[in-house]
């Protein structure tokens, strides 16, 4: 029995403002994690993380383990981390290579696919007439599995639309930005960022779409020049302007697109083309794939990042994504992971690794404001006093195309207001 | 102060060997002390600080870091220290170390760079946030420059590195 029924969860999203229960209630947050995180593509891995068959990475999906693995066949599989007999984790190392998976608890074996292989005392009378092709048996597949660029999401109800049509035209952003890798690949590579929170995992989500914060929050990382760091070496070195020369904040003019299913992407800060020192050669590099129009065209970087709900970030200006891990209602991990351009000079991979220290680690210039706030919000919205949240700016400004795509500039909160939008459209369905 | 070992034929004196051991306790002090102009000024020109987010990580420039600073970065951050606005540190953090177990060790052979290894254990109190504890093993490569030591680069390697952290605002 849920604690909220579909108008009580109506209640909660109007137009303009969210209700601070859907941020706070812990009732809500086991509700997403049914209706939400079990019901929509989520991200899982990537396929580079599991090179070699019997490679895994374990990880999870709302809060149930799974195990990202490469069977003997090549195919990259999605299986529930738990074994059939007594329900432990299997497999309890983040990654690595194995040929078979053994539960420490009794000894249960499992092929990468997960079917049962076998079981110590296998001849004991007890388990005659055993039928190992059973899956209720096995370590059982998640029920849907996709691909795009490698990118794996997994769907635990085998209902809904196909991964290619969840993510619908949003997919032009991934796209492009798999373009500009001049092998037409990207892998993951060089580890990870960690961060935690103490808040609700959608204040990140909203973050990600929120151009209009950056001024306050990150007022710290502005140079008396009105620009902040570098985010990149090369000519322009990727400089956000804050403030013009008579020190009055600059309308950052970033503007947001939404795609239906509450996925988002923000223009970038950085459009003008990248010049100079190794882009030189990876612009060479791309324009002998692509034509030197087409490269000069990849290497803009027009788009930010592309969120596609509701974990999953691509951050396309640091070659990088990022994924959001609920914990709790209030306790939420968040990990980036470097992106290397297959075919493009390693020293833009590097540089790129040296930069995300910069921008997104928990030690980073930007994040650990964007944290304080995250931290912050929950604290607040503790209040009973004041029920809504607003996402009221740029209502007026924001129009829509025949595809459903919605736009708008300058510090718009559309992004916001549409992801809360399908947040309600997926709760209240029963 | 540190015995010189046996064989030793890196030519740093016993009175080098207490300056270096007095630099990695003067760093902690200055850092637990917000003194952060005098902590830029112990490291050299071309410095770097780096703590690594792998445990036994190999490379800064293939693998992330938690921190990855060369004497520019460090500057910024300490700008950034220093700003009004850093809202991660308002209120400010409060940290006390113990740092203990310091080993001199004659890395490059010669008198002009020696390092000093040392173990760590930070505590850190930002009024309103739990108390968190930091530990590990620290390497400091101390350089003669300009007639004194100073740090040419420290690795501080954190048992915990590979975990996920609330925000590192300030440098450990």
């Amino acid at each position: 029995m849920n604690a909220y029924s579909p108008s009580d969860l109506k209640a909660l999203v109007e137009e303009e403002r969210i209700h601070r229960k859907a941020f706070v209630d812990p009732d809500i947050f086991q509700m997403e994690m049914e209706r939400i995180f079990h019901r929509s593509w989520v991200y899982v891995g990537h396929v580079s993380q599991v090179p070699q068959p019997g490679d895994f990475f374990s990880t999870r999906i709302g809060r149930q383990p799974v195990l990202m693995v490469r069977h003997t066949d090549n195919s990259v599989r999605v299986l529930y981390n738990r074994c059939a007999h007594r329900g432990a984790r299997v497999v309890n190392e983040e990654c690595g290579n194995a040929k078979r998976f053994q539960c420490m608890y009794h000894g249960w074996v499992y092929r990468t696919d997960g079917t049962l292989a076998g079981l110590p005392m296998q001849a004991d009378e007890s388990v005659d007439g055993f039928d190992f092709s059973n899956p209720d048996l096995g370590m059982r597949p998640v029920a849907q599995v996709d691909q795009i660029h490698g990118f794996v999401f997994a769907n635990i109800s085998p209902d809904g639309p196909g991964l290619l049509d969840y993510i619908g035209e949003a997919r032009h952003a991934m796209d492009e930005f798999v373009a500009a890798a001049p092998d037409g690949e990207v892998e993951l590579a060089g580890g990870c960022h960690r961060y935690e929170y103490k808040g609700n995992w959608k204040h990140q989500l909203e973050n990600l779409t929120d151009t209009y914060h950056v001024i306050a929050t990150h007022a710290s990382t502005v140079d008396p020049d009105g620009k902040q760091f570098k985010r990149r070496s090369g000519t322009d070195g990727a400089e956000a302007r804050f403030y013009d020369d008579k020190k009055q904040p600059v309308i950052l003019d970033i503007g947001v697109s939404v795609y239906p299913h509450g996925h988002s992407s923000t223009e970038s800060m950085f459009p003008e083309a990248q010049t100079g020192g190794i882009w030189e050669e990876y612009r060479r590099i791309l324009a002998e794939k692509r034509g030197p129009e087409r490269a000069d065209e990849l290497l803009k970087q027009k788009i930010h990042n592309l969120t596609i709900f509701p974990t999953f970030d691509l951050l396309v200006v640091q070659n990088a994504i990022r994924v959001i891990y609920p914990i709790a209602v209030d306790r939420t991990e968040v990990r980036i992971y470097p992106i290397r351009m297959k075919g493009a000079p390693e020293a833009v991979f590097r540089e790129q690794v040296q930069y995300v220290n910069l921008t997104h680690s928990a030690s980073s210039f930007v994040q650990t404001d964007d944290l304080e706030a995250f931290d912050r919000i929950q604290v607040g919205l503790a209040t009973e006093a004041q029920d809504w949240v607003l996402a009221t700016r740029g209502r007026k400004r924001e129009r829509f195309d025949n595809r459903g795509v919605g736009h708008g500039n300058k510090t718009t909160e559309i992004g916001l207001r549409y992801l809360h939008r399908h947040w309600l459209e997926m709760m209240c369905a029963e | 102060m540190a015995a010189v070992p046996e064989g030793d034929k890196s030519g740093a004196t016993m009175a080098d060997r207490g300056t270096l051991e007095r630099i990695v306790f003067l760093e902690g002090e200055l850092l637990d002390g917000k003194r952060y102009e005098e902590w830029l000024d112990l490291y050299t020109d071309d410095a770097i600080y780096w703590v690594p987010a792998m445990p036994g990580q190999k490379s800064p420039e293939n693998h992330v870091s938690l921190f990855y600073d060369d004497k520019h970065t460090m500057l910024a951050r300490v700008t950034r220290l220093r700003h009004p606005e850093i809202h991660a540190q308002l209120p400010a953090s409060r940290t006390c170390r113990i740092i203990t177990n310091v080993a001199v060790e004659d890395a490059a052979g010669n008198a002009e760079s020696l390092d000093v290894t040392s173990s760590h254990m930070i505590v850190e109190y930002r009024p309103g946030s739990e108390q968190r504890i930091f530990a590990g093993r620290c390497r400091h490569t101390l350089r003669r420059d300009g007639g004194r030591w100073r740090i040419a680069r420290k690795r501080f390697d954190l048992i915990n590195c590979d975990s996920a952290f609330a925000a590192l605002t300030v440098p450990l």
